[in-house]
């Protein structure tokens, strides 16, 4: 069988990925995605760890996680289209200061 | 030793899909990677007896969240990154250096602490649907009934943003750009072969049918 070392392995792997993204992407929707990245590799945490130590608590917890990342997806496309009707333009570095 | 292998297969596609991600310069690209690393995962739940996660992920995930994700750089017409000099082009290398790091420590921290020799329980049950969801509403009630509260504040910001934009565009005059074109004639819906003859005149004067170009078209509309 698998160890659960591996999982949380794997999930560092995909975590550290998911912030470098964030640190070199300069298009928001790609930086959006890249948290999206980031979120899933806890994830995959929670449920490894639910499933080695037979315990349903982590299960729950990704369900949680996932609502937030519902409800963050729903909020930051708004703000992501919001700032592309003011600048015409997804680059952040065109959006650091904040004002019109 | 089938798990061994299911294991490499998915972990392999969850990473090569993560690092497409953030390789690709074009956001649709990403996108689709992005799923591929959800479905990954959810095969990867699969593996760790936990099919009502893996259902949810791919429903919730792979299904309405990439689908608003997608819809998005639809309508916002989201070209590839143009090639121009970054203004900061020494941070990406930081950027690179600093996730080594990160990657360090936490292989630090995995290897110093006792998870190493977790090996799998003798028999795993507790993914089913049934002990989630008694969980879910027995013990875990109050962050069930929290949760239920974000998701209303998502809806009130979501709607909020979107009001916010629409008003604006309807001040001025940027929304409904191609509805006043054609020779003073003001197109309303309803109309059909009219309309549709008006707006492609319109379309053919103004060159080309981007948004950006109706937008301007709008806004030099409502100076005159």
């Amino acid at each position: 069988m698998v160890p659960l070392s591996f999982y949380l392995a794997l999930s560092a792997v995909l975590f550290t990925i998911g912030v470098v993204g964030v640190i070199i992407k300069r298009n928001a929707i790609q930086m959006f995605m890249c948290i999206e990245l980031m979120l899933n590799a806890v994830n995959l945490t929670f449920v490894a760890f639910s499933s080695y130590f037979n315990d349903v608590t982590g299960q729950l917890f990704v369900f949680i996680v996932m609502t937030v990342a519902a409800a963050e997806a729903a909020v930051g496309l708004g703000i992501i289209l919001a700032i592309f009707r003011n600048r015409e333009s997804l680059d952040v570095d065109e959006a650091s200061v904040l004002r019109l | 030793m089938w798990s061994i292998l299911l294991f490499v297969l998915f972990g392999g596609l969850a990473v090569g899909c993560a690092v497409a991600v953030v390789a690709q310069r074009n956001p649709l690209y990403s996108a689709i990677s992005l799923i591929g690393v959800f479905v990954a995962l959810a095969c990867l739940y699969m593996t760790l007896a936990a099919p009502f996660i893996a259902a949810v992920q791919v429903i919730v995930y792979a299904g309405a969240i990439m689908v608003l994700v997608v819809f998005v750089i639809m309508l916002l017409n989201v070209e590839e990154e143009v090639r121009r000099p970054v203004r900061l082009q020494h941070m990406i290398v930081v950027g690179v250096l600093l996730g080594a790091a990160l990657a360090a420590e936490t292989f630090f921290m995995l290897t110093a602490s006792g998870t190493t020799r977790v090996g799998p329980p003798a028999v795993r049950d507790v993914g089913s649907t049934t002990s989630v969801g008694t969980g879910l509403f027995t013990e875990y009630l109050l962050p069930f009934e929290a949760t239920s509260v974000l998701i209303l504040m998502a809806l009130v910001g979501a709607i909020t943003l979107a009001r916010q934009g629409r008003d604006r565009a309807a001040a001025g005059g940027g929304g409904e750009a191609p509805g006043g074109a054609a020779g003073g004639q003001i197109i309303q819906p309803g109309f059909t072969a009219e309309t549709g003859q008006a707006f492609a005149r319109y379309q053919i004067e103004a060159g080309e049918a981007s948004a950006p170009a109706e937008r301007a078209a709008g806004r030099e509309e409502e100076k005159h």
